[in-house]
């Protein structure tokens, strides 16, 4: 009897402990996202126009100024404007010489490049080109302030923002030239804002687009070219009910208090897609093998790209390049996840799609809406071409044991200021402090460490994946990136020589919110 | 309580046959590795990259007690004719083989509550096999019938 009435409390208990177990794993997929996302959604509050509905732009090719022995002079101006990207309504932009994306600079390897840029907007700018291997007085240090014209020292320094002074800093007022030897391998690079504190709100009304650098390896390789080479820069935005760019900046004059509203700490993501600055756009195609050169230019979003034909199958993604140029082989992918900031340089054939049928590039990760991204209208026969089985051989090689020093560096969520911010080994950006010092010439490994999404973007150098957590790169790590999306959790093994120019430099989180609440440091070249 | 302690006490071939003090061990190990599990993620998640590894290692280690404590758990069940303690141990190597796949996928969402779900089952059971003991019961289990 005893036995009895114990084992029946005993499974009651048991019972009772399993109840709220299970109960703890329904409420928590429920709840959480699967897939994880770092950020939160912006609602527009404007009809948002139907899917593949808008042609493609493709960003004009800006033209020197000037051309002589020693490089190319282009002059560009930091501008406010208006713009159509709603269908019906203007938008109030910032944008590099009117456009979004801002004009693109076609280069060569080892030509210098000086880019002239005039500061017109209402606040102090800082022009990055990323990926760029470039001096460190060109690289645009987050301090390195263009003033604009009539900007007195007490504005720039707003109440509530960080205040800090940066005694290394190298102001100048309205106009800087930036200079770029561009000594590097031919590649994608991007430039955007990259002012402390308000880099994101900055990138988000416009200020960004697109510099080849381009090399005999590359043009060695018959590559499809001109219309069959598509520039894409994906970014997500969002838009208020006059049909303005919305954004939750807790100042909107972008001169005080940095941040965003609480909710969206951990990142801003927008509803409506856009690519080349048109929504869900469209691009007529024949039957050819295009090249695809794509950048995430959003602030927070991750897209897992695929490229699904109107019968639902699933065109191969075939990666030729990465971040840092060309890869030695090709690599095919069904899905190809990437993250703020990252480039992949793809082929897509389009050989076997029927005439009048559409290819839509899809996000796996988006839900609704955003779950597409554009659309490819075949509309007439093209020329096939074979996709070269070998690429670059002028690919890096390092090895770890190599290495002079082993790094681990974390990225999460911490207190800044007394508010949430983002941390790198528990600390918030100081221009004032070194946090990693490497000597010119020393080849590193750093195992980045990440809390939850943290794509991590070094200046300077490109690197490999040595590994993710502990096992082996993922298939989309091939090549040399300066760019890595770590995921919830996850680590990820880098290598690298730091070899170019000495000088202060930084390393951060590309998640443009992260980056401007804290997740940011300083890498000093001795 | 009252109740339990009357069956403790019960006098003749009360002392815990050998299958049950390996089980007892396994699902000592089992708590002890499962405790070890959320250190290692912490230190991991703090910045140490070797937390990983430690806590790729336990996980391994977890899944070889698990299976373990699932056999000593059979011959408990034949010699001590107690089926609990095998339901028991096979929910949490089934729960642990989850668990394992849920890390490995980067998953958080479900390591995270299955993970704490998985150290209060551990931590019941070796509460409830060290409670009692677990004698040889052959002859009278086949009378009973």
């Amino acid at each position: 009897m005893a036995e009895h009435v114990s084992r029946r409390r005993l499974l009651g208990i048991g019972a009772g402990l399993g109840a709220v177990a299970a109960g703890g794993l329904a409420l928590s997929a429920a709840w959480a996202r699967r897939p994880a996302q770092t950020g939160d959604q912006l609602v527009s509050e404007v009809p948002l126009p139907q899917p593949f509905s808008v042609p493609l732009p493709i960003p004009s090719v800006l033209a020197p100024v000037a051309s002589t022995a020693d490089g190319d002079r282009y002059e560009m101006v930091q501008m406010e404007t208006e713009a159509e990207i709603i269908p019906g309504r203007s938008t109030r932009l910032w944008t590099y010489n009117g456009t979004f994306p801002g004009p693109t600079i076609e280069s060569r390897r080892g030509r210098h490049v000086t880019v002239a840029h005039r500061n017109e907007l209402p606040v102090p700018t800082v022009v990055h080109l990323h990926g760029g291997r470039t001096p460190a007085s060109s690289d645009g240090y987050p301090t390195d302030l263009v003033l604009p014209e009539g900007w007195t020292e007490s504005a720039s320094h707003g109440h509530g923002g960080h205040g800090m002074t940066d005694g290394l800093a190298v102001v100048t007022n309205v106009q800087r030239e930036y200079g770029f030897p561009l000594d590097q391998r031919a590649t994608m690079l991007w430039y955007h804002d990259h002012r402390m504190d308000f880099t994101a709100p900055a990138i988000w009304r416009g200020l960004a687009g697109l510099h080849f650098v381009r090399d005999d390896i590359e043009d060695a390789l018959d590559l499809p070219r001109g219309d069959h080479e598509l520039p894409l820069m994906i970014a997500d935005r969002a838009f208020d009910a006059d049909g303005q760019l919305a954004y939750p900046s807790l100042d909107p004059s972008l001169t005080g208090e940095i941040g965003v509203e609480e909710p969206f700490t951990a990142g801003v993501l927008g509803d409506v897609i856009l690519v080349n600055g048109a929504p869900w756009p469209l691009h007529e195609v024949d039957t050819g093998l295009y090249r695809l050169r794509i950048l995430n230019a959003s602030n927070a979003r991750h897209y897992e790209l695929e490229a699904v034909t109107e019968e639902g199958r699933r065109l191969p993604l075939v990666q030729i390049g990465a971040d840092q140029g060309l890869l030695s082989a090709p690599v095919r992918h069904e899905r190809l996840p990437i993250a703020p900031a990252e480039r992949y340089d793809l082929l897509l054939d389009f050989g076997d799609v029927p005439v009048g049928t559409k290819v839509r590039l899809a996000n796996r990760l988006g839900s609704g809406r955003t779950a597409d991204v554009m659309a490819f209208h075949v509309v007439r026969e093209g020329t096939s071409m074979p996709i070269p089985e070998s690429l670059a051989d002028d690919l890096p090689e390092w090895d770890r044991s190599e290495a002079a020093v082993v790094r681990d560096i974390a990225f999460r969520a911490g207190r800044m200021n007394g508010r949430h911010g983002w941390l790198i080994d528990g600390l918030p950006f100081d221009p004032n402090r070194t946090d990693v010092t490497a000597r010119l010439g020393d080849i590193e490994v750093w195992r980045l460490i990440a809390d939850v999404h943290h794509p991590v973007h070094l200046h300077l150098v490109g690197f490999r994946v040595l590994a993710r957590g502990n096992g082996e790169p993922l298939p989309h790590d091939a090549g040399l990136k300066d760019t890595i999306a770590l995921r919830p959790g996850e680590s990820a093994e880098i290598i690298t020589r730091f070899d170019g120019y000495r000088g202060r430099y930084l390393f951060h989180c590309h998640n443009a919110e992260h980056e401007d609440m804290g997740m940011m440091a300083n890498l000093e070249i001795v | 309580m009252e109740r339990l302690s009357t069956l403790d006490e019960a006098p003749p071939g009360t002392r815990t046959a050998v299958s049950g003090w390996v089980l007892r061990a396994a699902a000592t190990l089992f708590l002890i590795g499962g405790f070890a599990q959320p250190t290692f993620a912490g230190v991991y998640l703090s910045g140490d990259f070797d937390g990983l590894a430690a806590h790729v290692l336990g996980a391994d280690l977890l899944s070889s007690i698990s299976i373990a404590q699932v056999g000593a758990a059979v011959a408990v069940w034949i010699r001590v004719r107690r089926a609990w303690p095998f339901w028991a141990s096979l929910a949490l190597m089934l729960g642990g083989v989850a668990q394992y796949f849920a890390g490995m996928e980067g998953a958080l969402w479900l390591h995270l509550p299955l993970g704490v779900a998985l150290i209060a089952g551990i931590t019941v059971t070796f509460a409830a096999l060290w409670m009692r003991p677990l004698p040889r019961r052959v002859k009278e289990a086949r009378t009973d019938g």
